[in-house]
């Protein structure tokens, strides 16, 4: 079961980082796209697909980057009571309050997965059943909704970077779930 | 169940999480998406969370939060601001306490340039708060001063602080910021005020530099002043497209961003470990706002579907029978209570769904609310047990600054805000003056 566990976190942080590693280089991405905003404003005609090319920029920056943000402990915690707690009571209370965190998350997931189904064009109640459908092509892609701006961007590709960054954070969440039971044992971590 | 039962429970089963010490996004997140279930579950309330990140994604401004994040830490990691300060000592060192006030001036201009008050606290307490001891300043006060002075930051445009509390209010940032100035500036001086007068009474406290510290031929005193160039040019490249009407205020903090960055490079100190460390902390950073941000925007949209402020409005009005400038003096002051033992995201969450609203609703200004809103903010910044100022300044100053001395020395400096606080209260024009004048007509 240990062996498992720290098999689990091993991979899941490596993943991660390498994940937060390349959406922290998102910044310069996001600086690109505005500086050339500016520019093309300024000497030529108004660039169309700016704006909305630097929101998904960002979406991926920080929904990517979350779980990197989540190891190296970015994310504020009130610790009006919890900065005077021993290590092994942080890991007690972490180990119930994580799950509520995931519950969240998992609820984020549902959310991003029903609205990616919907920009595919399917309006019914079985979002999950669906995408897998189009994945092994036994469902039926729709009409593809598209952002009503002028440029009219295809809404899919950033709602699917969204599932799989809540994926990733969940993913990242059992890991540091594992990493307290792990602690409580007496291990160091 | 009655509305306002919903809110209460809501509000105090989020505080209960809050103290668990769990990651404050979750905590809030939690109880949002589980309210949203119980209360409209059938009714596409599982969709609450979901559709808080599509509403954060088009929020345009947003952007500007890690250009302005990524801009401040540039600033504080490569310590390009030491001439800024070397100019302000040999200018100012010839009067009783000039260093301290000095030292307001200086972060005065790093706030310009950065919209946190991390960089302003780095650049103190790391250059300025050593060669101050050095002269034999008083360590209590210049304690203070450094953390009076950085919590600027958030005041004067541009913001991180306001653009955050836009998003709240649905205010236009401009205004806001243009706001921040006068009140800004304001404190300042008053900041220079206490300090001169301190000074004047007990000159031990700030000694006069020696003659032969301050001796410097005249050219090399003049070719300091090139210094305040900096801050100048980064504010005016930033600000002049957009006040102009050439960019808007997201491309300006691009530019911005751009601008300190290669400032840091021509004066060489863009090293490895700089970037590093800007690029990943600007990540981490960004990465708590957001998240904040989202669980924050699905609790306020359950608390919108609740009618919850109506029912609060209604409570305070009809069955209190309070006058609107008696109900903004108690939310003041709880919210002054709240900043001390709360931390500044959580007054944050507080304050969107149910405070900004319930101004709006007694029919205050937004952009005025939006200044009392920072200048609480910055006294929650300063004051213990949690202060996420003192918790940088234990961090980064020298290790003869105890703890104690830390808390001690806000005292005073935190009374001279709650007195701006309160001018800014009685006088509305401080803060909606500016704005009136660039928008107006």
């Amino acid at each position: 079961m240990r062996g498992v566990m720290r098999g689990y976190i091993t991979a899941v942080d490596a993943v991660n980082y390498r994940m937060g590693r390349i959406a922290m280089y998102g910044i310069f991405v996001l600086m690109g796209v505005l500086l050339w905003s500016s520019v093309s404003k300024t000497f030529f005609l108004p660039s169309l697909w700016t704006l909305e090319m630097a929101q998904f920029v960002m979406v991926g920056y920080y929904i990517l980057g979350g779980p990197y943000s989540l190891q190296l402990g970015s994310n504020v915690r009130m610790d009006l009571l919890y900065g005077g707690w021993s290590p092994r009571r942080k890991a007690w209370v972490d180990l119930f309050t994580v799950l509520l965190l995931i519950f969240y998350l998992l609820v984020l997931l549902y959310g991003a997965i029903s609205s990616t189904a919907y920009s595919l064009g399917y309006w019914k109640t079985e979002p999950i059943s669906y995408l897998f459908g189009v994945i092994t092509g036994s469902e039926e892609v729709g009409r593809l909704e598209r952002s009503s701006s002028v440029w009219r961007p295809y809404m899919w590709p950033i709602k699917l970077v969204m599932i799989i960054g809540f994926t990733l954070m969940i993913l990242q969440c059992l890991s540091e779930f594992c990493k307290d039971v792990l602690r409580l044992k007496g291990e160091e971590i | 169940m009655p509305y306002e039962l919903i809110a209460t429970l809501m509000f105090s089963t989020m505080m209960l999480m809050l103290l668990t010490g769990q990651r404050v996004f979750g905590a809030i997140g939690f109880i949002a998406v589980v309210a949203a279930l119980l209360l409209w579950g059938d009714r596409g309330g599982f969709d609450i969370g979901f559709a808080a990140a599509m509403k954060l994604m088009k929020w345009y401004p947003l952007l500007t939060l890690p250009m302005f994040i990524f801009m401040g830490y540039v600033l504080s990691e490569s310590k390009i601001a030491d001439d800024l300060y070397k100019m302000f000592h040999v200018w100012m060192g010839g009067l009783r306490g000039g260093l301290a006030i000095g030292t307001i001036g200086l972060m005065v201009m790093i706030s310009a340039m950065n919209g946190l008050s991390v960089a302003g606290m780095a650049i103190g307490a790391t250059i300025a708060l050593p060669e101050l001891l050095k002269r034999g300043y008083d360590k209590r006060m210049v304690t203070g001063v450094i953390q009076a002075g950085s919590s600027l930051g958030i005041l004067v445009p541009p913001s991180v602080v306001l653009v955050l509390y836009a998003m709240i209010a649905r205010q236009p940032v401009g205004q806001l910021w243009l706001a921040g100035v006068v009140p800004g500036l304001m404190m300042a001086t008053m900041f220079i005020a206490y300090i001169a007068i301190r000074c004047r009474i007990n000159p031990s406290l700030g000694p006069v530099l020696s003659a032969e510290d301050r001796d410097m031929p005249r050219d090399e005193k003049l070719r300091l002043l090139r210094a305040g160039l900096l801050p100048i040019i980064i504010f005016a490249v930033m600000m002049v497209p957009f006040v102009n009407g050439w960019t808007s205020l997201v491309e300006s903090s691009a530019i911005g961003a751009l601008a300190a960055f290669v400032a840091a490079v021509i004066k060489g100190r863009m090293t490895r470990e700089v970037f590093e460390n800007s690029v990943r902390n600007t990540l981490g950073i960004t990465c708590m706002f957001m998240w904040i941000i989202l669980a924050a925007l699905a609790f306020g949209a359950v608390f919108d579907g609740l009618g919850a402020v109506k029912a609060i409005e209604n409570l305070f009005t009809e069955q209190l029978n309070l006058s609107p400038w008696m109900i903004l003096i108690l939310m003041q002051l709880s919210f002054i209570l709240m900043g001390t033992f709360l931390d500044d995201t959580a007054m944050l969450v507080i304050v969107a769904p149910l405070y900004v609203p319930l101004v709006g609703a007694l029919g205050f200004d937004l952009i005025w609310y939006g200044i009392l809103y920072t200048i609480t903010t910055q006294i929650a910044y300063m004051t213990p047990p949690f202060g996420y100022n003192l918790f940088l300044m234990r961090a980064m100053a020298p290790p003869e600054i105890s703890l104690r001395d830390i808390y001690g020395s806000i005292t005073p400096f935190v009374l001279v805000m709650v007195l701006a606080l309160t001018l800014v209260m009685i006088f509305p024009g401080l803060a909606t003056w500016l704005p009136e004048v660039v928008y107006g007509n």
